[in-house]
């Protein structure tokens, strides 16, 4: 699971580079509705990737390392809403998401290291806000609140 | 090197990444997403990690950024945020970023997920809660961005 995890990594960051996802440029012009590559390299992951996980659960593919597939669903609640208002704040002040400000920072840009640093104090500070600090990081697997979640939130 | 171009078109891109997400799905019923890997990392440093492969996808999406840039010949320092650079100073830069990357990581955190884990993978996974949590931080984001584009004058 390492291994996959380490490929998976390798081959997200490379395609987030190969499309021009970890300039800033090209973000902040898709968030000013001038440049829509963005959108449609969204759309169209999804639209690959949703018939995907839909026959497989329909055929009841079972994964090789968690047993029958099924990706975890959520309600929608309170702070899916207000933490996306929050995060698309960010978002939008550092035109850049997570795993493009990684991306950013290994393509030789330094100051995507001080918006990662800055995810990591906000990740941490919003974990030690609901009480969970210490011993509890263990099992904070985003969105790891309740099993049936799992799937959709990380 | 300049063995790729810099953007590869989005109908490369784009599908290519929609397999990564449903072969994580297939492999391991697992969203891919970033907000949880650095989650996991600073867990991993504690010794603490319930998922340590996220950690190894972390260090992944750094090695494979690296690995593009330099076949697009794009791999150099350099601030990566010019155009702020142009308005603002360096420390008042560090400043508004810093405070971005809180923001943003503070609010993954609360929703349970950021573009790629809601965005990308919940919205593949057609959860509900992820299409809300998409549609809000896309409508946000566009709104701020406006807003800054306004406030600074056109300039960013």
């Amino acid at each position: 699971m390492k291994l996959a995890g380490l490929l998976f990594g390798i081959a997200f960051g490379f395609l987030i580079a190969l499309g021009g996802l970890n300039e800033y440029e090209v973000i902040h012009n898709m968030l000013l509705l001038e440049d829509f590559q963005p959108y449609l390299i969204m759309g169209s992951a999804v639209a690959v990737a949703a018939p995907i996980v839909w026959q497989l659960e329909r055929r009841g593919w079972t994964t090789p390392f968690a047993g029958p597939i099924s990706p975890g669903r959520s309600r929608v609640e309170r702070h899916h809403v207000t933490g996306s208002a929050i995060f698309g704040t960010g978002w939008a002040v550092a035109g850049t998401c997570p795993a493009p400000a990684l991306a950013m920072t290994g393509s030789g840009a330094l100051l995507g290291l001080v918006v990662v640093g800055g995810l990591f104090a906000g990740l941490m500070a919003r974990d030690y806000a609901e009480g969970r600090s210490g011993p509890g990081l263990a099992d904070l697997d985003l969105g790891m609140r309740t099993p049936s979640e799992v799937g959709a939130e990380t | 090197m300049d063995l790729l171009p810099d953007r590869v078109a989005w109908y490369v891109v784009g599908p290519l990444i929609g397999l990564l997400v449903a072969g994580m799905f297939a492999l391991a019923n697992k969203p891919l997403g970033a907000s949880g890997a650095y989650v996991q990392t600073i867990a991993a440093i504690r010794k603490r990690a319930s998922e340590p492969w996220r950690a190894w996808y972390f260090a992944g999406i750094l090695i494979g950024a690296v690995g593009a840039s330099a076949l697009q010949g794009k791999l150099q320092l350099r601030t990566g945020y010019e155009l702020m650079l142009d308005l603002w100073s360096l420390p008042t830069t560090v400043l508004v970023l810093a405070i971005g990357g809180v923001v943003m990581g503070y609010g993954a955190r609360m929703a349970g997920g950021c573009t790629s884990g809601h965005g990308l993978c919940g919205t593949s996974a057609r959860s509900v809660a992820s299409f809300t949590a998409t549609a809000t931080f896309m409508s946000v984001a566009i709104g701020v961005t406006f807003a800054l584009h306004w406030l600074t004058g056109g300039q960013l």
